[in-house]
């Protein structure tokens, strides 16, 4: 399969990168390529720039700053189960990156660029033939969704195996623009429509991810059901968060929404609780309500509704174990 | 348009016209006729095309021919040939680890990278580092046994 067309460039500073994506509003940005080149082999993403951020120095880092860790956004998934600092301070960091794709993806893929990666759906995720069958859905171009028949939004599924476990740990991004910055919450970068995933604004480029210190100290996991154990995207995936002394517990899904999404209702139930069998059977029942479940992968909405109830008991009992 | 560009291949530097949304897979074998590197599904879920880029495990067809420039990049041509086989090939040669062949340069060139990462992996870590090199004919405990024939190998020199 070729590639489209498209014009290459090697921005030397992320001030040029920003200035080629807000000039060029069909511009994209490489990075590990994994994802992007790969859909465009499919013609889902057919841009008419690729600016290639990997010979800009400085976005590929790991450090302790003030007791937060930051990440450049260009860190191989591999370093963060390579270096020291990542496996001993957050673990569930390093086990999450692990559990990315194969262990090419885990080489050439890189932090920002796993949590910056489209949403996926049957219907999309398929060569231009297989899809010419059926009429363009919002994602490719047109004007429906074989999904969910409901004007204007794409009902596609965010499935990162990275985003589940950065959101509970209420991880930042910092987010550059033409030599401007700001820092937001992960939860807020993810739009919720699954034609446009990200909720950035022209021209910014994510070039950070800020674990904060609070997070540091407590037990955190991620775990996630796939097809082949080895290489695959989530059917579901669910990261949870525990700490012991406060009494808080934070659930995230993964592959159930067509974002990431918190699991609110069942934090607020855990909140001021000391986890206990009696309790972890309670949320298990409530982990399939969190999410409006649609048709957008080949498992049925059923399937996906158990696995996040067995995750859920799972990931919980786990950490009981553990404090 | 096509651009000029130079690649560091197996020691030696090629200069090149190439288009920039050829692949470094589609360069290695439509533009040098290093067909070692195979072409399997193209979108990075075979391993298939597996190249080292500075000792690394890379996906060739997911990668652009512009963006490995300045890396140097080894394929199976390099490795190794008849009468000085590299010692993971000669582990292939001797435990069977192949049948027609086809998946066996991603196959060597990943394990090459891990060894090189991993002192002394253990069975686990080399089914997880290899997960992402499909063979379709012999399976797969036989390429297990060959690395593990050369990682001890490795450490009886030691």
């Amino acid at each position: 399969m070729r590639l489209p067309k498209f014009e290459y460039v090697e921005p030397k500073s992320i001030e040029e990168a920003c200035s080629i994506l807000s000039d060029e509003s069909s511009a994209k940005i490489l990075a590990g390529g994994t994802d992007l080149l790969a859909n465009m082999k499919h013609r889902v993403e057919v841009p008419s720039v690729l600016a290639n951020i990997k010979r800009i120095s400085g976005l590929d880092f790991i450090r302790q700053d003030n007791g937060a860790i930051r990440i450049g956004a260009l860190t191989p998934l591999k370093r963060l189960y390579k270096t020291t600092l990542v496996t001993e301070k957050v673990p569930a960091l390093s086990s999450a990156a692990a559990s990315v794709g194969s262990y090419h993806h885990q080489t050439m893929g890189t932090l920002g660029g796993n949590l910056c990666q489209q949403n996926r759906c049957k219907y999309f995720n398929q060569s231009q033939w297989w899809r010419s069958a059926r009429e363009p859905c919002f994602k490719a171009g047109g004007g429906i969704c074989h999904v969910v028949n409901k004007k204007e939004i794409c009902y596609s599924s965010y499935c990162g195996d990275m985003a589940p476990i950065l959101l509970v740990m209420n991880a930042k991004v910092v987010l550059a623009n033409k030599g401007d910055s700001r820092e937001i919450s992960l939860q807020s970068l993810f739009s919720g429509d699954g034609k446009t995933p990200l909720d950035t604004k022209k021209g910014e480029i994510l070039t950070e991810i800020v674990i904060p210190e609070e997070a540091l100290n407590s037990f955190s996991t991620y775990s996630k059901f796939a097809n082949r154990e080895s290489i695959d995207f989530p059917i579901v995936g669910a990261a949870i968060w525990s700490s012991v002394q406060r009494k808080e517990h934070r659930v995230s899904f993964t592959a159930v929404d067509r974002k990431p999404i918190r699991a609110r209702n069942i934090e607020s139930v855990l909140k001021g609780r000391d986890l206990s069998e009696e309790i972890v059977e309670e949320v298990a029942g409530l982990a399939s309500k969190e999410a409006a479940l649609v048709k957008s992968s080949n498992y049925a909405p059923s399937y996906k509704r158990r696995l996040m109830e067995g995750l859920l008991r799972s990931t919980l009992k786990e950490a009981m174990r553990r404090s | 348009m096509k651009q000029e560009i130079a690649l560091n291949i197996n020691g030696d530097t090629y200069e090149l016209l190439v288009s920039p949304n050829q692949t470094l897979l589609e360069v290695l074998r439509d533009n040098l006729g290093l067909m070692g590197t195979k072409r399997g599904c193209d979108l990075g879920a075979c391993g298939a095309c597996t190249v080292l880029l500075k000792g690394e495990a890379y996906l060739s067809c997911l990668m652009l021919a512009m963006d490995a420039v300045d890396k140097e990049i080894v394929t199976i041509e390099g490795l190794g040939g008849r009468g000085n086989l590299d010692p993971l090939q000669s582990a292939f040669v001797e435990q069977g680890a192949l049948q027609c062949g086809f998946c066996t340069p991603g196959m060597i060139l990943t394990a090459k990278a891990m060894l090189s990462e991993e002192d002394h992996p253990t069975e686990d870590i080399i089914k997880k580092r290899m997960a992402g090199n499909l063979c379709r004919c012999t399976g797969y405990k036989k390429v297990i046994e060959a690395l593990q024939s050369v990682s001890e190998q490795t450490a009886e020199e030691e």
